[in-house]
């Protein structure tokens, strides 16, 4: 493959596809039989009713949600299941994807639980599942990890535990809803253990979940639309901001980040709007050595799902070229929620302009390096 | 829909009750039949969003507003839902619910002969 080549013209061509967002459909049952203690023994009651639930009681649901009609909870999207490690296979394969990393379904809400101690229980447990259940060092798939930012020193305790799990190749903050926002000092402990472990950090919102933690004018919307076209990359930029302006990259020089979800398009429009800011107002951000956007290209990545646009090529090529795309952008399908991009979306955007090499960064080489895959 | 296109033997008329669908390969396309309210309709079982099946999700109608800005529930059945996505399209016209303009299934006609139901393609 030469270095100007242009030749892919299907997605059949491409070496490598590792889907950097692919997720599992766990439910509060799920994980229940999974806690430890204290919360095995005040959750896991045997009332012959649903699990974690005594009769009277209202604890069905302890991740909160906003009640938003989703296509998926109108049933007009029917997602699959992905609870299994043949799910995961048959899910893989039915994108197209030769690797994926796994990443929550329901605790995607973790960061909203509003009882700290458990909402850190609850991670454990996800993350024994994770590793009893799906995971296998011989399968093409990898986890990511999760953590409470709630609990962020048990979150680093967390990630000490897991660290030398041959599968586990990310650690996951579920970034919905998330106060104060992640470059807060108070998470410091969790990029250190990260950082450590040589775990990139993965962040990733719930639109379903952002509830009253996000802006007060979040409330104002009563349509789950209204949530998810501003909030998801708005939220995004609210975590990205503060872990700039804090000097979380230069604190933690060898962490990587790797921002999921939320489309493409406001990703050179940040870089710009912030370096432009700093510009006038670099005492805001005093740790910083280089130009902030340097940074950004340096130590996060982007995962491409949903991609915008993708039937308007000219526009996603010029704004992949804006963010260096072929070194920082990561293809993601978010199979199996409502929204996935199928595996050749992004491609049929890109053949125009952007080389074989440029291509299977895009779709696998920039992942196993990010990874270590 | 051209006229002089072939008629293709899909299945007795009693066979698809009204409400009901089902789904056959005619010239190596998928193409759904629906029956609403004993008339058929045929469409592509193929998404122009990203290659689902389209005909195989869910019947709906849709929700929006009256003259008064109260919701209201329209046109029961008349659309189907691409399951992988939830794209909707019209089933007697095969357009898009959210962009009937931009983006259609493509629909065949449908004939009853002697109590037996054809595609013509």
């Amino acid at each position: 493959m030469g270095e100007n080549d242009r030749t892919i013209t299907h997605i059949g061509e491409v070496e490598r596809i590792v889907d950097t967002d692919f997720h599992l459909t766990e439910q509060q049952e799920t994980i229940l039989p999974y806690l430890e203690e204290p919360f095995d023994k005040v959750l896991n009651v045997d009332s012959g009713r649903v699990r974690g639930q005594v009769d009277g009681g209202y604890l069905g649901q302890l991740y909160p949600s906003a009640g938003h009609l989703t296509p998926t909870d109108t049933g007009k999207a029917e997602s699959d299941d992905i609870r299994t490690p043949e799910d995961v296979e048959r899910g893989m394969d039915l994108m197209g994807v030769d690797e994926a990393i796994l990443t929550p379904g329901l605790n995607l809400r973790l960061g909203l639980v509003h009882h700290d101690e458990l909402a850190a229980a609850f991670a454990t447990a996800y993350n024994n599942w994770l590793l009893d259940a799906i995971l296998d060092a011989d399968r093409s798939f990898y986890g990511a990890m999760t953590v409470a930012p709630q609990e962020p020193a048990k979150a680093a305790e967390e990630i000490e535990r897991r660290a030398g799990e041959k599968s586990i190749v990310a650690v996951q903050i579920p970034g919905g809803g998330v106060t104060p926002p992640l470059g807060r000092e108070r998470y410091f402990p969790i990029y250190e253990a990260a950082e450590r472990a040589g775990l990139p950090v993965m962040i990733h919102n719930a639109a379903t979940g952002i509830v009253g933690n996000y802006p007060l004018q979040w409330r104002g919307t009563k349509r789950y639309i209204d949530v998810h076209v501003p909030y998801h990359p708005a939220e995004q930029m609210w975590h990205l901001t503060t872990l700039l302006t804090a000097g979380v990259p230069v604190r933690f020089p060898d962490l990587t980040f790797v921002m999921q979800e939320c489309g493409i398009g406001w990703i050179p429009y940040f870089m710009r709007r912030y370096d432009n800011e700093y510009a006038k107002k670099s005492e805001d951000a005093p740790l910083l050595e280089k130009t902030p956007s340097e940074y950004l290209d340096d130590q996060f990545y982007f995962t491409s799902q949903p991609t915008e646009g993708a039937n308007d090529p000219e526009y996603l090529c010029a704004v992949v070229r804006l963010f260096n795309g072929a070194q920082n952008l990561l293809f993601s399908s978010d199979y199996p929620h409502y929204d996935f991009d199928y595996s050749d979306t992004l491609l049929k955007a890109l053949r125009p302009e952007f080389t074989d090499e440029e291509i299977e960064n895009v779709y696998g080489r920039n992942a196993a390096d990010v990874f270590a895959l | 829909m051209e006229p002089n296109e072939p008629l293709h033997y899909v299945a007795e008329t009693d066979e698809l009750e009204e409400g009901g669908r089902l789904i056959t390969s005619i010239r190596g396309r998928e193409i759904a039949v629906f029956n609403r309210e004993n008339e058929y309709y045929a469409l592509a079982n193929y998404c122009v969003h990203q290659g689902g099946p389209a005909c195989e999700g869910r019947l709906s109608g849709r929700l929006t507003e009256d003259e008064r800005g109260e919701l209201v529930y329209e046109d029961d059945d008349e659309f189907v839902c691409c399951p992988w996505h939830g794209w909707e399209f019209n089933i007697e016209t095969g357009r898009s619910l959210a962009h009937p303009d931009r983006y259609r299934v493509p629909t065949y006609e449908t004939a009853v002969r002697d109590g037996k139901l054809y595609v013509r393609l």
